[in-house]
C-alpha cells in the first residue's frame, strides 16, 4: 500500500516535472525578445541577461522617421488597433443577428442557408486573395483603412459559433421580452449575447487577434508606410532598413506582441475553454 | 382557437419578415466579398492579363497547363510536403505528450495549459523575427551548441531550412492542439479505464486500444488544421528566408503572391490558386476518407 502511493507521487512529480521543463522552452523566446530588446547590440547574441539595460531600440522605433513623415511606427499601433477594433465589433454585432435569426427564427430558406455558411468555412482563403485584391482596386480602396477591414467584417465562423450557442437559450426568455415590446434587435443585445458571454468573448478576442496579426492581406493592400498597420510595417523594415539592427527588431516584436499577450492573460480561461470548446478555429 | 391561429398567423409573418431583415446584410456582404470574387476568380484564371492594361485575353486552360509545368510550383510542393512530413508528427507526438501528461494532475492544470498555450497568441511576424535572429548562424542556440563544437546552419542551409520552419511552427501549434487533445482525453468515460484495468490490460494496451481509437475526433481536426496550414503557409517563410536559400523554403501562396503583385500576372496567380486549392481540398478529403472513424463509448 506504502509502495503504491509512493510509486504514484513519484509518478506524479514526474508529471510535473516533464510539464515544467516543457514549460521553459514554451516561454524561452518571449523572454528572450523581451530582454533582447532592452539589450545593448553587443549583447544580444552573446549573452542571455544583460549586464546593462537600453531603451535605445524604442527610442528608434519610435524617432525615427525615414520615410518623410515623423514616426511611422507609432501611428502604425493606431493603425492596427481602428482595423482590428471595426472589424471585431463588425464580427461580433453580424455574427449575433445573423446567429440569432438562424437560431430562433423561422423563414423559408433559412437551413439553405445554415448550409452555406458550413460551405463558405470550407474555402481557402488563397482563392480569393487576388480577386478580393481586384476588387479593392475597383472600390479605389487601396490605402485605405476599408481595404484593410472589409474582407473580414462577417465571418462565417462566428455566425455558426452564435447559431449553436443561441439554440441553448430558453425560448420563455425570448418571449418574455418580446411581450414587453422588445424588438428582435433589442432581443439579439438585451438577452441573447448577455447570456452568451463567454461566446462572445471568444468571438471578439479571437477575432481580434486574427486582425492583428494578419500580415499577407495588409501587405497586399496598403503601400503607404503611414497607412501601414504595425505588423506589415514591422515586417517590411525587419527584412529592409532594419536588418542588420537585431534590437529594433526584437522591440518591435515585442510591440506587437504585448497587446495580445495582455489580452490573453486577462482572458486565459475563455481562452483554454473556448479552444476545448470549439476546436474550430484554425 | 380562431384568435390565437391568426395571432399564430400574424407572429409568423413578422418574424419570418424580421428574419430575413437580420440576416439580409450577411447575404449582400457574402455576395459582394464572397461570391463576386470566388466567380471573378474563375474568370480570370482563363484570361492573360497583367493587372496594368485594359486588355484581358482568353486563353482557355493555358494558365492552368502553364502552372502545371511550372518548376517552381513543383518546387514548392515538394517543399510544402516535406514541411508536413516534419511538421505534422512531431507536433502530434509532442501535443499529445502534453495532453497526457495534463490530464494526469490536478493541481495548476490550469497554469499549465495557459503556460503552454502562451505560444498560441504571438504574432506571426513577430515570432518569425525572434526565431529568425535566436536560430541565426550565430545566434544564441550556436552559440550554445558550439560548446558542443558543433553548429547548425539552421535557416542558411538548403537541406533543413524548411525543416527549422516547421520546428518553429510547432513552438507555436503545440499548446493549441494540446488542448484540442485535452478536451478530447476528458471526454472519455473513465469507467473504460477502469474495466480495463480490472481485465488486467496494462498502460501500453489501454493507451493503444482506448485512448488512441477514442481521440480520433481530435486526431482528424487537428490533421485537417496542420494539413490546411501546410498549404497557406507564408509569413514565417516570407519573414525569415524569403524563400531561399535555393528556393528551398518556397511556397504555394508565396508563389501566387509573387506571381501576382511583383509580376503582375493577375490570371496566372488565379489559376495557381484554384489549383492549390484543389490540391488541398484533395489532401483533406483524403484524410477525412482515411483517418475519420464514427465512434461510440
Amino acid at each position: 500500500m506504502i509502495n503504491k502511493k509512493q510509486s504514484e507521487l513519484s509518478s506524479l512529480f514526474i508529471t510535473y516535472a516533464f510539464l515544467g521543463f516543457g514549460l521553459i522552452f514554451m516561454v524561452f523566446p518571449y523572454v528572450w525578445m523581451l530582454l533582447a530588446s532592452f539589450k545593448i547590440p553587443a549583447e544580444i547574441y552573446n549573452r542571455f541577461l544583460p549586464t546593462q539595460f537600453t531603451l535605445e531600440h524604442y527610442r528608434t522605433l519610435f524617432t525615427l522617421g525615414t520615410t518623410g513623415s515623423t514616426n511611422p511606427f507609432v501611428r502604425s499601433i493606431f493603425n492596427s488597433l481602428v482595423v482590428s477594433s471595426i472589424a471585431t465589433i463588425s464580427v461580433v454585432f453580424f455574427g449575433a443577428i445573423t446567429g440569432y435569426a438562424l437560431a430562433r427564427l423561422k423563414f423559408p430558406g433559412k437551413t439553405l442557408l445554415n448550409n452555406f455558411i458550413l460551405f463558405q468555412m470550407l474555402f481557402p482563403i488563397v482563392l480569393f486573395l487576388i480577386p478580393r485584391f481586384l476588387l479593392m482596386l475597383e472600390l479605389g480602396w487601396i490605402n485605405t483603412y476599408q481595404g484593410m477591414f472589409s474582407p473580414f467584417m462577417i465571418s462565417a465562423w462566428a455566425i455558426f459559433l452564435f447559431t449553436q450557442f443561441f439554440k441553448t437559450i430558453p425560448q420563455e426568455l425570448i418571449d418574455a421580452a418580446r411581450l414587453d415590446g422588445c424588438s428582435e434587435l433589442r432581443v439579439v443585445f438585451k438577452i441573447m449575447l448577455p447570456l452568451s458571454k463567454s461566446v462572445t468573448i471568444i468571438v471578439a478576442i479571437f477575432t481580434f487577434m486574427g486582425m492583428w496579426d494578419e500580415f499577407l492581406w495588409y501587405l497586399i493592400v496598403t503601400k503607404d508606410y503611414n497607412l501601414m498597420p504595425l505588423s506589415v510595417l514591422l515586417g517590411l523594415f525587419t527584412r529592409g532598413e532594419y536588418s542588420s539592427y537585431p534590437g529594433i527588431q526584437t522591440a518591435g516584436a515585442t510591440l506587437l506582441t504585448v497587446p495580445i499577450l495582455i489580452l490573453f492573460f486577462f482572458f486565459r480561461k475563455i481562452f483554454t475553454e473556448g479552444i476545448a470548446m470549439t476546436g474550430l478555429k484554425g | 382557437m380562431k384568435i390565437s391561429k391568426m395571432f399564430k398567423i400574424q407572429e409568423r409573418k413578422i418574424y419570418g419578415f424580421v428574419g430575413y431583415g437580420l440576416v439580409a446584410p450577411y447575404i449582400i456582404y457574402t455576395i459582394i466579398f464572397w461570391v463576386y470574387p470566388f466567380i471573378w476568380g474563375l474568370i480570370i484564371s482563363f484570361k492573360k492579363w497583367n493587372i496594368i492594361s485594359p486588355e484581358k485575353e482568353f486563353i482557355g486552360i493555358s494558365n492552368f497547363l502553364k502552372v502545371i509545368h511550372d518548376p517552381l510550383f513543383w518546387i514548392s510542393f515538394k517543399n510544402i510536403l516535406f514541411f508536413m512530413i516534419v511538421y505534422v508528427p512531431i507536433v502530434i507526438i509532442c501535443s499529445l505528450g502534453v495532453a497526457l501528461l495534463l490530464r494526469r494532475i490536478k493541481f495548476l492544470q490550469a497554469f499549465f495549459a495557459s503556460g503552454y498555450l502562451m505560444s498560441y497568441v504571438s504574432a506571426g511576424v513577430a515570432y518569425s523575427i525572434v526565431f529568425s535572429l535566436l536560430f541565426s548562424g550565430d545566434g544564441l542556440i550556436n552559440n550554445w551548441l558550439s560548446n558542443f563544437g558543433i553548429t547548425i546552419p539552421w535557416f542558411s542551409s538548403p537541406k533543413i531550412a524548411m525543416a527549422s520552419i516547421a520546428i518553429i511552427v510547432v513552438w507555436k501549434y503545440l499548446g493549441y492542439y494540446s488542448l484540442i487533445f485535452l478536451a478530447g482525453l476528458q471526454s472519455i468515460p473513465s469507467s473504460l479505464y477502469e474495466s480495463a484495468e480490472i481485465d488486467g490490460a496494462s498502460n501500453w494496451t489501454q493507451f493503444w486500444r482506448i485512448t488512441v481509437p477514442l481521440l480520433n475526433p481530435a486526431f482528424t481536426i487537428i490533421l485537417i488544421f496542420a494539413v490546411m496550414l501546410s498549404f497557406n503557409i507564408f509569413t514565417e517563410p516570407y519573414m525569415i528566408t524569403g524563400g531561399g536559400p535555393l528556393d528551398s523554403t518556397q511556397t504555394f501562396v508565396m508563389q501566387i503572391y509573387h506571381q501576382t503583385f511583383t509580376a503582375l500576372h493577375a490570371g496566372y496567380g488565379s489559376s495557381f490558386a484554384i489549383v492549390v486549392a484543389i490540391i488541398s481540398f484533395t489532401f483533406v478529403f483524403a484524410i477525412r476518407k482515411t483517418v475519420e472513424r464514427e465512434i461510440s463509448y
